[in-house]
């Protein structure tokens, strides 16, 4: 078959040629239209009517009033400076307790594979019943936390963790802590193999240290999969209110709440318009935040 | 021609995956006369579903032709899978209806009307007053016959009261308050009151609101006395949350801020706590204690005010039956049965007050933990039953709001005056749209 051969037979584009094309890809687009974009846009419509679980059958339009009543409640300001309590008290301990994982983990001993496993447990678990395991854990009376915190002689009197508002944040907080430390731990870790060992042994000839081999050669090599997964967490665990909703419900008096555990209240009540607006809200700051991160990882790279 | 041919194939692969709508889901199947019905239950649980499996074979067996295929959701999302399934208009023909679930499902035109059908139905005379007037929604029609009763007694703990020198179980709040904080004892782990400060805390406070307003309350409308305006801006409303309040300051564990129904009632199994206001069902939890023997705790009829009643706010639920359903003949035949003798049954197995005028005879209902359940219906103008207006669109609005402000009182970020206040502006503002 020769070159000339090749292209006589190379047909123009016609509409019959476009229609198959399409054809092929209907699969893919039907698929991720109905069952990602149409329930988005069902969702976000919510947000501009009165969609009330109580009366389905009256859903008029009201424009921004779901917005206006969320903004004039002084309980939204609450949650919002505490999911970002949250977030960054959750990621930061996860970040660093992992990081630690992950290096103790790349070096070899026995019943490595297994101990590995048992660290990734977690991970497995439902977060609903991780709060509700916590919950009782730091029950002030019956639980395992004030118990042992007794017998070693931290404390004298019993902590009533949950019944205030700065130690139940604490108290979600170290749970989620805990949750969180092995998701970092097995991207780290993966990210700490790919470094290869050349540049390890020419830091060594080159006579660095533990320390120096660690933050000149490892977390530079590193980096991008450290800020991606870094920002993959914020996302999540700003979207992530189970936890929460399993150990204090958002309390004591709604100061534990965080944007989406305060969402799952307004389901609750059947206001799903309320809820929508609330949504959209989440999805707008995280798109926000999203757009900066990405842009300020950009331009450290450029640099 | 076969990449026409897969074309096609791939177009109606598609249609096939993305058109969920376009499959039906009846529920009757034809064969030979035969009805299946789809039954849904909402207040899951093992021991529960197992009784119901045993009473749906009775029944299976005396109507041959109708089989009954029961759907049984985690309780958390039964009521969403339940109204999923209505607003479908398919997958259930008989249902679970709670006096939470009633309004809304009626409101939506999702359940039947069985009005009609109860006019004709011979069992109806035989259920107790209460249960024939809950039968009955507020617009006067029938969408669920009751299963039983759900309602308040007081468990405590017979050994620890009489070590703190009292003779009898306290009968009313103040009497409550007293024992409750001498029996206190933090440094041995002992506690007075099982204090609901979590979820559904605000169902207590109002009971105690409701027996100090006894003499006024609105039977119909537990929230209103009978001039009218709310039952919290009633003078007596005000010494009713301060006398409560005072259980948490005085005699309660100090993290019962967040104790909802799992703490308090672990509370009274663990022994730690002396007093507890619960629901029937909890009867059978504590029998099973392996802390505390038989002996050892009771049950005393709900607290008085200082009118010396009780307002006993009545929960329940029942079997209705779905709008949507193709068999309702059967449906109803079914809801009829579960109102008969088997609601007897499905009562005792799960520890409710039942709704035949029967049970009331019954020796297991006459002894023990249930006596003062016996106690309170022989004296009805003691312990008012009363009808909260838990039908309302606002009602979860209204728990969630009630829920934060008895925190709020209780980290000290609101009065029990302000709390009052502000339940009675929701409550007004409500009734007049």
């Amino acid at each position: 078959m020769s070159v000339t051969d090749h292209h006589s037979k190379k047909k123009p584009f016609t509409i019959r040629k476009g229609l198959s094309l399409l054809g092929f890809l209907a699969p893919a687009v039907v698929v991720v239209a109905v069952f990602t974009y149409y329930p988005l846009l069902r969702g976000s419509q919510m947000a501009f009517r009165q969609w009330n679980l109580f009366d389905l059958r009256n859903t008029p339009w009201v424009g921004f009033s779901n917005f206006a009543t969320l903004l004039s409640n002084p309980t939204f300001y609450t949650v919002l400076k505490n999911s970002v309590i949250w977030v960054v008290g959750s990621i930061v301990p996860q970040l660093l307790i992992g990081f630690g994982l992950a290096l103790l983990l790349r070096r070899r001993f026995r019943f490595r594979g297994i101990y590995q496993a048992l660290v990734f447990f977690p991970w497995a678990v439902s977060g609903f019943l991780i709060g509700i395991l916590f919950r009782w854990m730091f029950n002030g009376e019956f639980g395992v936390i004030n118990d042992l915190l007794r017998k070693t002689g931290l404390i004298e009197t019993n902590i009533a963790w949950l019944a205030t508002p700065k130690t139940a944040m604490f108290a979600v907080i170290v749970a989620n802590v805990w949750y969180g430390v092995t998701f970092f731990a097995i991207m780290i870790l993966a990210a700490l193999q790919s470094v290869p060992e050349e540049l390890l042994e020419a830091g060594a000839i080159d006579g660095a240290g533990k320390v120096r081999t660690l933050f000149q050669i490892v977390i530079p090599f590193i980096r991008t999969t450290l800020l991606l997964t870094v920002l993959l967490r914020v996302i999540w665990v700003f979207n992530f209110p189970e936890i929460i909703y399993g150990m204090t419900g958002g309390g004591p008096a709604q100061q534990t709440h965080i944007v989406t555990s305060w969402m799952i209240n307004f389901t609750q009540q059947g206001d799903y318009g309320v809820a929508s607006a609330l949504g959209l809200i989440v999805v707008a700051v995280l798109i926000i935040f999203t757009s900066f991160y990405l842009m300020a990882l950009k331009e450290r790279d450029a640099r | 021609m076969k990449r026409r041919q897969f074309i096609l194939a791939a177009a109606s692969l598609t249609a096939a995956t993305t058109l969920p709508g376009c499959s039906s889901g009846s529920s009757s199947s034809g064969g030979g006369g035969d009805v299946t019905l789809q039954m849904v239950e909402s207040l899951t649980n093992p021991t529960r579903s197992e009784v119901l499996k045993k009473l749906l074979a009775e029944f299976e067996s005396a109507n041959p032709g109708i089989k009954v295929q029961l759907v049984s959701p985690p309780t958390e999302q039964a009521d969403q899978k339940i109204q999923q399934m209505l607003q479908a208009g398919s997958g259930a023909d008989v249902l679970e209806v709670r006096d939470l679930t009633v309004g809304p499902f009626s409101n939506n035109g999702w359940l039947y009307d069985m009005t009609a059908d109860v006019e004709k139905w011979d069992g109806f005379a035989n259920l107790t007053p209460q249960a024939q007037k809950y039968s009955k929604h507020t617009d006067g029609k029938t969408y669920f016959i009751p299963y039983g009763f759900y309602g308040l007694s007081l468990f405590y703990r017979t050994d620890l009261i009489k070590e703190a020198g009292f003779s009898a179980p306290p009968t009313n709040w103040d009497e409550l308050l007293t024992q409750a904080s001498k029996i206190q004892d933090p440094s041995k782990n002992r506690y007075g009151y099982a204090f609901r400060g979590g979820k559904n805390g605000n169902g207590n406070v109002v009971a105690c609101i409701e027996a100090y307003v006894g003499d006024t309350i609105d039977r119909e409308n537990a929230f209103k006395t009978k001039d009218g305006k709310s039952i919290f801006v009633a003078p007596e409303a005000q010494q009713a949350v301060d006398t409560y309040f005072q259980l948490f300051t005085k005699a309660s564990p100090p993290s019962s801020v967040a104790w909802g129904y799992p703490e308090m009632v672990e509370g009274f199994n663990n022994g730690s706590t002396a007093f507890l206001l619960q629901d029937p069902e909890v009867i059978a939890t504590i029998n099973a204690s392996k802390s505390i023997t038989k002996d050892q705790w009771n049950t005393a009829p709900l607290l008085t005010g200082p009118s010396g009643k009780a307002s006993q706010p009545v929960a329940t639920a029942g079997w209705g039956v779905a709008k949507s359903s193709k068999n309702t003949e059967a449906a109803v035949k079914l809801v009829e049965f579960l109102s008969g003798d088997a609601s007897t049954t499905f009562a005792k197995e799960n520890s409710l007050v039942p709704i035949l005028k029967t049970a009331g005879a019954d020796e297991f209902y006459k002894t023990g933990p249930w006596a003062s359940y016996v106690t309170m219906t022989e004296q009805p103008d003691t312990y008012l039953t009363v009808v909260q207006p838990r039908g309302v669109a606002w009602w979860t609005e209204w728990s969630t709001k009630a829920d934060n402000d008895v925190q709020q009182v209780l980290i000290n970020k609101m009065s029990t005056a302000e709390l009052l206040k502000s339940w009675d502006e929701f409550w007004v503002k409500k009734w007049n749209g």
